[in-house]
């Protein structure tokens, strides 16, 4: 394939092939960073929680009966729950589940020392303590929420206390490195400014209620403490088809056990709608970015068949021409298309250095990292792909033109 | 000469229907998408209290009593103070005007309690009405006699006085608030912030502005045993609080909001703040130096996030699009306009000066991209539609407004010169007789 004619051809067309070039170069640098978000986003919304969530159901229940013992309620409410046909197990937290929003959480030390360290620097930011969120539970959550359990055990039954803290305590991985870094964490003694809380089991995973960044999110610990409270979240594990029938009975049953109570039916939610609630926010701008991306990619494809189509009426007499002397119907189409694939390609140059600049605009604006380059590679795919499909109509209507047209006067 | 281009250009239009369905749709999408996230973005930049906010200022400080040793940081700033200070703040007289204020929720009754209604409002200490530029529609707002005798009187608006008497003129009337009755001094029309500006810290997420019902002497909502919406945060050893406890002596609940007018005034009140803040800390109430601070309402609102960050991100990206979409026309254009050089040539041929070329197809793209404005019009409405469907904090904000329609007719007009200028320049550098040649 000869590209100088295609180049002196160009040459005569400046202005249009110039805004054309800038028409690729910007949707490069637009769609590249917009994809890195898009990316971004999809990778914070599927962080996983370490439970088998889509097996989980959640009901929350206030006793408003005077003088009621909340602690016996849970315990006659969760034999109630645990009779309801599909129902696995159930168990009861005082309001912490990950991504559920409210949390707790506490300063915890690895040691006395580094208490004493945090006190005199005033911070907990390098002094050796973390801030882990603290997940409380009726016995079997582990089991109840499907935790993998990769050392030491589960809570014995005479761990569990029903007021005051909790003597042992099991954490994440996560927080197990952070607070004793390359040391066995099993079996230390954590130091919470009143007492020490020894480590008798360590999970693979935990999430925090609410993320914070990526680092630290998933530094959770549970003790075996009751919850104490009238309010209290029940949840329930059943197969993932079960969900909704057994929320419906929970309901019914509870409310039979002892009317007595407030249910929001808002709180009513199988532990997929309280991941979707969430990352809503997340999800609805997904749907926006992949939108405009979308509405950019299409609005070049138009903008390409559009010059196009006006180059190949333009250029009908010539394309006469070269098909008399000689040239295959094959030539004219590879003709359009290596134009298009020239044009797109300085596009893509110009682009990568857009993509760059735009990327460091919103580096300082938004939390986002650097643009990776294979994603201005995929970018140069997409729209050498695109253009080759947007002249593909054009260049074959170009091929069409019989050589006879070369022998009258448009 | 202007209506014979127009006639001229909307000939041209008839001629190749698709491509300019092509160019004027193009522009259209653009403009809308662009319109959509504008409309939003200014729904929610501006001042949040036109005319009083951009003098208003909200004290800060590190007010906690006790050692906190699972927050030993002050990591943000905390407008949160216990009523005592924020008393102490108002009654100094520093400020031009000085109000504490704190977001309540309460079930308004009328005398007989046959009819109710939960209502947001304001407890405040201090002339709320007038420091927020709240406009009384009837009656008067509360005096300092009667708030420091803690006399049970509310201000309500109209929509509360339609509710429980079912007039607006409800100066004299009895509303029954927790377990006493108070008095309504005056009437206010509905009132709301546009930006939620109040009690940030602890109402992340909320991004439009409250509607506040009524506003009552903190003093005497707190001893009908009606609190603020949130406690607030409680030191050591308070009685556990719920929401909308009254019990709250022992909290920071309340927020001290300030009026400076000069630049002078923010630099004195800002150091008779920290001097405050410094003898409560030597005095050993406050625990941690107090780092007392004043922040501008707007400022406050930028330090809490009160508008998301994806506001801003999806203007960007509409301005994007917008970009594109206009490189594009204006590619579409320049192959059009030169596909006619040989009628240009001959205008040129007969006197037509370059300017009158330059116009003429100036005129044209002016009209197409007025015709891309009309069209934007219905796809705006639509983009704010589908904006509004959407469960995010600040769908209320997406609403078509007059302000709106003329920016669009603006941008469109600006978008259909703007795409024309390299198009029409081009068509006019051509001399003559090479074109009629080409022609």
């Amino acid at each position: 394939m000869q590209l100088r004619p295609i180049l002196s051809s160009l040459r005569r067309h400046k202005l249009t092939a110039c805004l054309l070039v800038l028409q690729a170069a910007l949707t490069c640098a637009i769609v590249c960073n917009v994809v890195f978000m898009i990316a971004n986003r999809v990778q914070r919304i599927s962080v996983p929680t370490g439970m088998a969530e889509n097996e989980l159901s959640v009901i929350q229940s206030t006793g408003i009966e005077k003088g009621e013992n909340p602690q016996a309620r849970h315990t006659t409410d969760l034999a109630v729950l645990r009779a309801i046909p599909g129902v696995q197990s159930a168990v009861a937290v005082s309001y912490s589940l990950p991504l559920d929003q409210s949390e707790s959480s506490s300063g915890l030390c690895p040691s006395k020392q580094a208490l004493d360290r945090a006190m005199q620097l005033n911070s907990i930011e390098g002094s050796g303590c973390m801030e882990p969120a603290v997940y409380d539970g009726t016995p079997s959550l582990i089991n109840t929420l499907g935790l993998r359990l990769v050392a030491g055990r589960d809570f014995q039954p005479d761990e569990y206390v029903s007021a005051g803290k909790p003597a042992v305590a099991i954490v994440t991985r996560a927080l197990a490195q952070h607070l004793y870094p390359g040391k066995q964490a099993l079996g230390q003694s954590m130091y919470d400014g009143d007492n020490y809380i020894r480590i008798v089991g360590i999970v693979d995973k935990l999430l925090r209620p609410n993320l914070r960044k990526p680092g630290v999110d998933d530094d959770s610990m549970i003790w075996p403490q009751r919850p104490d409270r009238a309010g209290v979240l029940y949840v329930m594990r059943s197969a993932p088809q079960d969900r909704e029938r057994v929320l419906q009975a929970a309901s019914a049953a509870l409310l039979k056990a002892s009317p007595s109570r407030l249910m929001d039916p808002k709180r009513m939610q199988t532990y997929t709608e309280i991941r979707a609630e969430y990352f809503q926010r997340d999800t609805t701008m997904i749907g926006l970015l992949i939108a405009s991306a979308l509405g950019l990619l299409f609005v070049t494809a138009l903008g390409i068949t559009g010059l196009a189509n006006f180059w190949v009426q333009q250029r009908t007499r010539s394309i006469g021409i070269r098909r008399a002397i000689g040239a295959t119907r094959g030539d004219i189409v590879r003709y359009f298309q290596t134009e298009n694939f020239l044009i797109v390609s300085a596009g893509v140059l110009l682009g990568m250095l857009l993509a760059f600049v735009l990327n460091a605009v919103l580096m300082q604006h938004y939390e986002l990292q650097r643009l990776p380059w294979f994603y201005l590679l995929v970018g140069a795919l997409v729209l050498w792909g695109l253009g080759q499909l947007a002249v593909l109509g054009p260049a074959l209507r170009a091929a069409a033109v019989p050589p006879v047209v070369a022998t009258r006067s448009v | 000469m202007f209506d014979y281009y127009l006639r001229l250009a909307l000939r041209r239009c008839r001629q190749n229907v698709p491509m300019v369905l092509l160019v004027v749709l193009t522009m259209a999408v653009g403009i809308a998408a662009c319109m959509t996230a504008m409309t939003i973005f200014r729904a929610l930049s501006g001042a949040p209290l036109p005319g009083v906010s951009p003098y208003l200022y909200v004290a800060t400080m590190d007010g906690r009593e006790a050692v906190d040793k699972d927050n030993p940081d002050y990591q943000r700033p905390d407008s949160l103070l216990m009523l005592a200070d924020a008393k102490a703040l108002v009654d100094a007289h520093r400020a031009a005007q000085q109000v504490a204020v704190a977001q309540s929720l309460a079930s308004l009754g009328n005398a007989d309690g046959k009819r109710s209604e939960q209502a947001y409002g304001l407890m405040a200490y201090g002339p709320a009405l007038q420091v927020f530029g709240v406009p009384l529609r009837y009656g008067r707002p509360w005096t300092e006699a009667e708030q420091s005798a803690n006399a049970p009187v509310v201000v309500i608006d109209t929509h509360v006085a339609q509710k429980l008497f079912g007039i607006d003129n409800a100066v004299g009337r009895s509303v029954t608030l927790g377990q006493r009755s108070f008095r309504v001094i005056g009437v206010f029309a509905p009132w709301s912030p546009r930006m939620q500006i109040f009690n940030l810290g602890q109402r992340a997420g909320n991004v439009m502005g409250q509607d506040e019902n009524f506003f009552v002497p903190a003093q005497a909502s707190l001893d009908a045993g009606v609190g603020p919406f949130t406690s607030g945060e409680c030191g050591k050893g308070a009685p556990v609080v719920s929401f909308q406890s009254a019990s709250v002596a022992q909290c920071r609940w309340i927020e001290a909001w300030v009026r400076l007018d000069t630049p002078a005034q923010v630099g004195d009140y800002g150091r008779f703040l920290a001097g405050y803040a410094h003898v409560q800390h030597d005095a050993g109430r406050f625990v941690y130096p107090p780092q007392a601070r004043l922040y501008g309402t707007q400022a406050w609102m930028t330090l809490n996030r009160v508008v998301p960050d994806d506001v801003h991100l999806n203007l960007m990206l509409a301005g994007g699009f917008l970009l594109l979409c206009l490189v594009n026309v204006a590619g579409l254009l320049a192959a059009r306009f030169l596909r006619r050089q040989g009628d240009v040539a001959i205008r040129r041929a007969l006197g037509a000066s370059r300017r009158d070329v330059f116009l003429q197809h100036l005129v044209e793209t002016g009209l197409l991209g007025l015709i891309g404005g009309v069209l934007a019009l219905p796809l705006t409405w639509l983009g704010l539609w589908i904006v509004r469907m959407q469960p995010v904090s600040y769908a209320d904000a997406a609403r078509f407004s007059p302000g709106v329609f003329a920016i669009l007719f603006a941008l469109s007009v600006a978008v259909g010169l703007l795409v024309g200028v390299l198009p029409a320049w081009r068509m006019c550098r051509q001399p003559p007789a090479l074109q009629i040649k080409l022609a």
